[in-house]
């Protein structure tokens, strides 16, 4: 890829003659730097995992947060830029709120991540909306949550397209972990198994060794709706591991 | 002659200027909710002052086969919210590969509302239709979009003639020892047609004809009525 | 206000004109006096052998049916009958003014009162009060000059016409007359043409309604036909609306004796002062 590099790379609103944005591949590469994030879909519920890179024993590890709650319903992992990842939320959250305002009813995941792809694929237009940036985004995001359809999971990456998975991990370690979700990813997973299988995962793709601080979970169920896991938690799922 | 002596000596005091873009057209709508139907009901009269611009002008607007709409006040701003309603019904489907629910239509139509707070639409709003539990529900409001889920609802001209019959004969209101009942559709059809007879007796902008619109689960039926026409 | 011919439409906006005068006769205990309009329409022409008189029979307050079946054509003598439109109690109490005026006119001079009798006292009470009596009326009659026939307007106006209407629905019913009137008509002709044209008005003009009251005045009898027509039948309930004995609930009950004074009297049988 790297050796067709041409004058096309610049302009992000320029198509190359072989009919490629290459600002666009760009961004989605970026995602392969990022930390690994998991997510699983079981019939009792979504599961989000992620793993934070705490790189000095100075950091505050609870200070890097990468699963966000969207809406009560809804929940989303990140990986790549981070710092794009804010105003992706911020309009995930409030076209969910807006819903519910307008239709007093919870927003499907689906309809979340569209607007959220909208707002995606607005770059480097001047006078676009409002979050728009010049360049893509920087991130890629996976949606958990439950609607009407029950538990889904969605992916978008910073060319906005957005596909529905059983499974997907994205980020540094996404290759096995995706090659291992496929082994152990069944119909009838359970909402535990699922757990277990995204921590289990996530250390084997991991640089440093897992613990409590340096992984999120977050699950979205019927129940508790967007739950992020305490250390206590999160301890109770690691000792099974 | 004020005016010119006010022009001439240079006294303009305050002036009131008059601005009237509504007019009232008159007719009556109605919704009643069963356990698992809703009957939306209007007379088809159309009027202004004491003249009578059509007899055949229904009042009910069917939003989708779970929804209907009983909708009067000024025939303008009813013309111009059903339609910004059509499309905002076809846009949300687009978008959310989804028919809205009726529980979801009556959220909305309270936002259209209220977003005209201070130029309201002059227009009489009840909803009736199936909720997401398949029971029957009707959402009545106000012209600048307050609602609220009833069991039965009248509003326009003759609202203040049919609301407290409903009480008395759907709510068993004002009623010692009554043998509460559940409303079968047969009754519900039987008393939204006598009560708009009896409208049609006492207000002038209540006649010609009515129209029952009947929602179950099975979608929308329709039924027309005379009544008279003086 | 004045002209019930055609209803002038309200147009929007405030007027605060008389709100402090009218907070004030409130505080010191006075009601505004309520008084009720009709929509009306009414009608009349002349034919061959005298004049037709037609009215609606509905009573408006508002927007509300005051009275399903009034009677708008009333007595002014055997041989003239007028028919109102406007405040119901203006035109009830200026006929009966005019008709005991023109009885003891009657009296006086011992002869059947003139339709340009009862048209002059008409217009003269009206035009006194500078059109407060809202009172619109078609007057007619034969008297011993032959049929006549005048329209009275609340200002105390009058018009000498062969046909005319009157009332919010006048504009319907003379539709009806400009298309199908024509002179020395026949009773029966005459009669039909008055009843279509309040029909008109019944169906066309909301302040109008119910049905067709008729009085035909010819030289030597006056029919008065009260119903003539029934233009609209009374819509059929499907239920019935009876409660069963003790659905009214009982707040309160006190039971007060009655204490009765009785008198005893006797009547005793006397004997007749015969002396």
């Amino acid at each position: 890829m790297f050796l067709t590099r041409s004058e096309y790379d610049r302009g992000v609103n320029t198509f190359s003659p072989e009919g490629r944005l290459f600002q666009v591949e760009y961004a989605i590469e970026a995602i392969k730097l990022g930390s690994t994030a998991i997510g699983i879909q079981s019939s009792e519920g979504t599961v989000l995992a992620v793993e934070k890179r705490v790189t000095s024993p100075l950091i505050e590890p609870s200070s890097i947060e990468k699963i966000m709650e969207v809406d009560t319903h809804i929940g989303c992992a990140m990986s790549g830029l981070i710092a794009d990842s804010r105003t992706l939320i911020d309009r995930a959250r409030v076209e969910a709120q807006n819903h519910w305002f307008t239709y007093n009813e919870r927003m499907s995941i689906e309809s979340v991540t569209q607007a959220v792809s909208n707002l995606a694929l607005a770059f480097g237009d001047d006078d676009a909306e409002p979050g728009a940036m010049s360049r893509p985004f920087g991130v890629a995001l996976l949606f958990a949550g439950i609607d009407e359809k029950g538990p889904q999971l969605y992916h978008m990456d910073p060319s906005g397209t957005f596909i529905q998975y059983d499974a997907k991990a994205i980020g540094s370690g996404s290759e096995g972990a995706q090659q291992a979700l496929q082994e152990v990813f069944h119909k009838s997973i359970t909402l535990k198994e699922a757990c277990k299988s995204a921590l289990t995962i996530l250390k084997q793709v991991m640089e440093e060794k897992l613990n409590s601080t340096n992984v999120e979970l977050a699950t979205v169920t019927p129940e508790r709706n967007f739950h992020m896991f305490s250390k206590e938690e999160l301890e109770n799922v690691i000792k099974d591991i | 002659m004020d005016s010119q002596m006010n022009e001439l000596y240079g006294n303009n005091g305050p002036k009131q200027v008059h601005f009237s873009p509504y007019a009232f057209n008159g007719g009556t709508v109605l919704a009643v909710a069963g356990e698992d139907f809703a009957v939306v009901a209007s007379d088809t009269r159309l009027s202004e002052g004491f003249s009578i611009h059509s007899r055949d002008t229904p009042k009910t607007y069917k939003l989708s086969d779970k929804t209907v709409l009983g909708s009067c006040g000024f025939h303008g701003d009813v013309l111009t919210l059903t339609k910004v309603i059509g499309a905002r019904l076809k846009m949300f489907e687009h978008s959310h590969n989804k028919k809205m629910s009726t529980s979801s239509i009556a959220a909305m139509l309270s936002t259209m509302l209220y977003y005209k707070r201070f130029f309201p639409y002059y227009v009489y709003n009840i909803i009736g239709g199936i909720d997401d539990e398949g029971k029957g529900c009707v959402y009545s409001f106000d012209p600048v979009g307050s609602y609220e889920r009833e069991a039965y609802r009248a509003g326009g001209s003759a609202s203040s003639m049919l609301q407290p019959l409903l009480d008395n004969q759907i709510g068993f209101k004002n009623q010692e020892g009554a043998t509460v009942v559940p409303l079968s559709k047969e009754k519900a059809v039987a008393l939204v047609k006598d009560v708009f007879i009896s409208a049609a007796e006492r207000d002038i902008y209540t006649g010609d004809a009515i129209i029952v619109q009947v929602v179950t689960k099975d979608g929308v039926k329709t039924e027309q009525f005379p009544l008279r026409k003086d | 206000m004045a002209s019930t011919v055609a209803v002038e439409l309200p147009h929007g906006g405030f007027s605060f004109d008389n709100c402090k005068r009218n907070a004030l006769l409130e505080d010191k205990g006075f009601k505004a006096p309520k008084a009720y309009k009709t929509g009306t329409t009414i009608a009349g022409i002349i034919f061959k052998d005298g004049v037709v008189l037609g009215a609606d029979t509905r009573a408006t307050e508002d927007t509300v049916v005051a009275d399903k079946n009034c009677e708008k054509i009333h007595y002014i003598s055997s041989n003239i009958y007028c028919c109102g439109a406007g405040t119901a109690a203006d035109t009830e109490m200026t006929t009966q003014m005019i008709a005991s005026k023109l009885e003891l006119h009657r009296l006086e001079t011992s002869r059947k009162p003139r339709v340009c009798t009862a048209n002059r006292l008409l217009k003269q009470m009206l035009y006194r009060y500078h059109g407060y009596i809202s009172a619109a009326l078609v007057l007619g009659g034969v008297d011993s000059t032959g049929p006549h026939l005048y329209s009275v307007w609340p200002h105390g106006s009058t018009d000498k016409l062969p046909y005319v209407t009157m009332g919010s629905g006048s504009l319907a019913a003379m539709a009806v007359f400009e298309d199908r009137f024509k002179p020395e008509m026949e009773r029966e002709e005459a009669m039909k043409l008055v009843q279509d044209a309040i029909r008109a008005g019944i169906f066309n003009d909301l302040g109008s309604g119910s049905n067709v009251d008729l009085c035909i005045i010819t030289k030597d009898k006056t029919d008065y036909l009260r119903t003539y027509q029934e233009a609209n039948l009374k819509g059929v309930r499907q239920g019935t609306y009876r409660y069963k004995r003790g659905t009214s609930a009982v707040l309160k009950t006190e039971v007060k004796k009655i204490v009765l004074e009785v008198i005893d009297t006797q009547v005793k049988p006397q004997a007749m002062d015969t002396d």
